[in-house]
């Protein structure tokens, strides 16, 4: 029937309006799980930013350290979600043994952009955004030491995330012409690249996918911009803090930034050669990765060599944030600060020396990979010395089980689990059984989808009252939290089991046998994707209506003397716009 | 700003979120539905795609939001317009997904409702923030 939807949807729609004004004649107030006592956004005038541009030529202009930070964490948050539906789909695909929702080929390149999106345009950009906010006020800078530069590294991301994925925006803008008759074979040259993150040669360089070299020159600009924005950190700590801030002042948070931006400096830049010998081998015949040149064993070095480091590039900013927000909700002072601030610079210097443990079965000389286990099971020391410290600052300690609480523990919880299996991965006879299988996959997402985002959101929901001025729903929040440690496992967990059964990774199709508990992962993986939904909303809808926040102290920290610089400007900030005395509550 | 054409604007930037959403599924369904598909079947018109989309623009940008204002007071999670267009949204989402759905099944279903019910629940966010907002 013409226009049946419609009448279906207006039907709907009054029954619903019906039976809530029905239920409200009975008494029901309708009420919804939001931050009570909000108030919408429009009625304030910031005057801080008053010599700023306004509107969308500010966020276009602007140098400022904390509206940099907001777009990088914007832009991180983007690229995740892109990535996560990705993910979705993944999961989507292997409910059934059988590739019958996609094909292969798709399925290859959903694996592919799915790993590249979240390592290069989810992790570091989100990273950066909390560090790019938060260090300057740690440190007590006015802001960071290069400020255009970090502007330029940040508007760098964009266009080499879209070079990176131009894919699938090609693939929508050729639909949208092919509608109004206009047809670009260009748009419809590009598909997404079905090698891999690793990007390993010689399937790389044979590929005749002109989105490989887009790729190519999207990860060699986001090398660039990851650099520049390291530089301006290391320089930052180093030259710009206060003059009250010595390195004993030096915030844990900020320890594990420098030596991430440390680890950059010098990964980042070799990445950025290889990616650019690979462009010369596809595009203009030179042999560097070829058998008659260097070998595609080259390859692997190389990218491993960037790509290890490259883990712990994503990885020591999550630890630093359990090191800073797990003791101001133990009520206690963070235990062995300086031997956390050791093994963050320990980690720096190790995570050069394990790159072949990726190599093991690839018949490199097993002297060589003798060396690299033992460097491997040695990293693994200065991560459980973080551990047992975060585990020593909460005992005896007055926990509160607040959203950023939940996650720092659940981060715990889960790196035990992803760290003790990267040590199963790191000797060598153990790694050369579960190689390429679902055990390496479900070993790095314990790390990957645990510890990093988990603190990225703890992160969000500790530091939201300072970027926002409101307050969230802290119920909702809670629920997000325990949504995915439960999530987490499930996945993973199932990962781990299936590849211990010998399940290769990298297959839309799989035997039989494996169904139920790839059915299990997906469903984790669900629950996962709907508290990420849940964190959304609680984070837009609380910016719109959340109650404004009139008292700096939101966490209670000055009880335990935790009112750390951040908070303090803070107080400064509400000081100066509601007045000394926190304001009439009703004056807005 | 008048309220009917307060509706219509935040209506109009509902509609560029949904078709976002939908464009995304739409490509990243890789060939194996077809959201112009689903809208014909929605509004009864199959095999005329170009029509179809067409005539749901004109829905999601005019009728839609004219049919909120005529119903928000009823509606609830209110006061806050956005929530309200939420509630709104998630019907009309879950009518969309029913009547659209046509021949669609196995596990493609679960990115086709998930996706297709968010992308309205978007719709319905961007169009009641705006339509409260320019209320001043």
């Amino acid at each position: 029937m013409i226009g049946g939807g419609i009448v279906l949807t207006v039907i709907a729609v009054l029954l619903v309006a019906g039976g809530t004004r029905f239920l409200q004649t009975k008494g029901w107030s309708a009420p919804i799980p939001r931050p009570d006592g909000g108030y919408l956004s429009g009625g304030e005038t910031d005057t801080e930013h008053a010599e700023k541009q306004s509107g969308l030529l500010r966020w276009l202009t602007t140098v400022d350290h904390k509206d940099i930070g907001i777009l990088y964490l914007v832009f991180g948050t983007v690229a995740a979600l892109w990535g996560g539906t990705e993910a979705m789909m993944i999961r989507t695909e292997l409910l059934t043994p059988t590739a019958d929702v996609w094909t292969a080929a798709t399925y290859n390149g959903l694996f592919t952009t799915h790993g590249i999106t979240m390592l290069f345009f989810f992790v570091t950009p989100v990273f950066f955004g909390i560090a790019n906010y938060f260090l300057p006020l740690l440190l007590n800078a006015d802001d960071m030491a290069f400020p255009r530069i970090n502007a330029i590294a940040f508007w760098m991301l964009p266009p080499s995330l879209l070079l990176a994925r131009a894919g699938l925006p090609a693939d929508a803008l050729g639909k949208l012409l092919s509608t109004v008759g206009v047809k670009i074979p260009f748009l419809e040259a590009l598909h997404p690249p079905e090698t891999g993150w690793t990007l390993y040669a010689p399937l790389s360089i044979q590929s005749g996918n002109p989105q490989v070299d887009l790729l190519l020159l999207g990860l060699h600009l986001s090398g660039i911009a990851t650099t520049l924005g390291a530089i301006n950190f290391i320089i930052t700590i180093v030259s710009e803090r206060g003059e009250n801030i010595g390195w004993m002042d030096v915030d844990i948070f900020s320890w594990t930034m420098l030596s991430t931006s440390g680890i950059i400096l010098f990964a980042f830049p070799l990445l950025g050669s290889a990616v650019i010998m690979m462009l010369l081998d596809r595009n203009l015949g030179t042999t560097f990765y070829l058998v008659e040149g260097g070998g595609p064993i080259l390859w692997q070095h190389l990218f491993w060599f960037f790509g290890h480091p490259e883990v712990y590039i994503i990885f020591l900013p999550a630890t630093g944030l359990v090191s800073f927000i797990l003791p101001k909700f133990s009520s206690r002072k963070l235990f062995g600060f300086k031997f956390i601030v050791y093994s963050t610079l320990a980690i720096g210097v190790l995570s050069f020396g394990v790159w072949a443990h990726h190599m093991f079965t690839t018949g490199i000389d097993p002297r060589i990979r003798m060396s690299f286990m033992f460097v491997s099971l040695a990293i693994a020391v200065p991560s459980a010395v973080k551990v047992f410290n975060w585990i020593s600052t909460m005992y005896d300690g007055r926990i509160r089980l607040t959203a950023p609480m939940i996650f720092a523990v659940g981060s715990i919880g889960t790196f035990i689990i992803g760290g003790v299996t990267g040590v199963f991965l790191a000797a060598i006879p153990i790694d050369l059984v579960v190689h390429d299988t679902y055990f390496v996959v479900g070993h790095f997402h314990f790390i990957l989808m645990a510890i990093i985002p988990m603190m990225m959101f703890a992160a969000s929901y500790y530091w939201y009252p300072i970027i926002t001025g409101r307050m969230y729903d802290q119920l909702l929040a809670r629920l997000q939290a325990v949504l995915t440690i439960i999530g987490v496992p499930i996945t993973f967990g199932s990962m781990l089991i299936m590849g211990a059964l010998g399940l290769p990774r990298r297959y839309a199709n799989y035997p039989d046998q494996f169904a139920l508990l790839q059915q299990i992962a997906s469903v984790g993986a669900f629950i996962i994707g709907i508290g990420v939904l849940l964190w959304l909303w609680n984070m837009v809808q609380s910016y719109r209506v959340g109650p404004r926040v009139r008292d700096a102290d939101v966490w209670n920290l000055k009880r335990d003397d935790a009112f750390t610089r951040e908070w303090q400007w803070f107080e400064e900030k509400l000081a100066d716009r509601y007045g000394t005395d926190g304001g009439d509550p009703d004056d807005d | 700003m008048h309220r009917a054409l307060r509706a219509v604007t935040g209506g109009l930037v509902g509609t560029v979120v949904l078709s976002g959403f939908l464009l995304v599924l739409d490509t990243q369904a890789r060939g194996t539905l077809s959201v112009a598909a689903v809208v014909g079947r929605f509004l009864g018109i199959d095999g005329r795609p170009l029509i179809a989309i067409a005539l749901f623009a004109i829905v999601t940008v005019v009728l839609w939001p004219a049919l909120f204002v005529a119903v928000e007071g009823y509606l609830p999670f209110g006061p806050d317009p956005a929530t309200r267009a939420v509630a709104f949204a998630a019907v009309i989402g879950i009518v969309f997904v029913v009547v659209g759905r046509g021949s669609i099944t196995g596990p493609i279903l679960v990115i086709y409702v998930g996706f297709s019910v968010l992308a309205h629940l978007a719709y319905g966010f961007a169009f009641g923030s705006i339509y409260g907002r320019l209320a001043g």
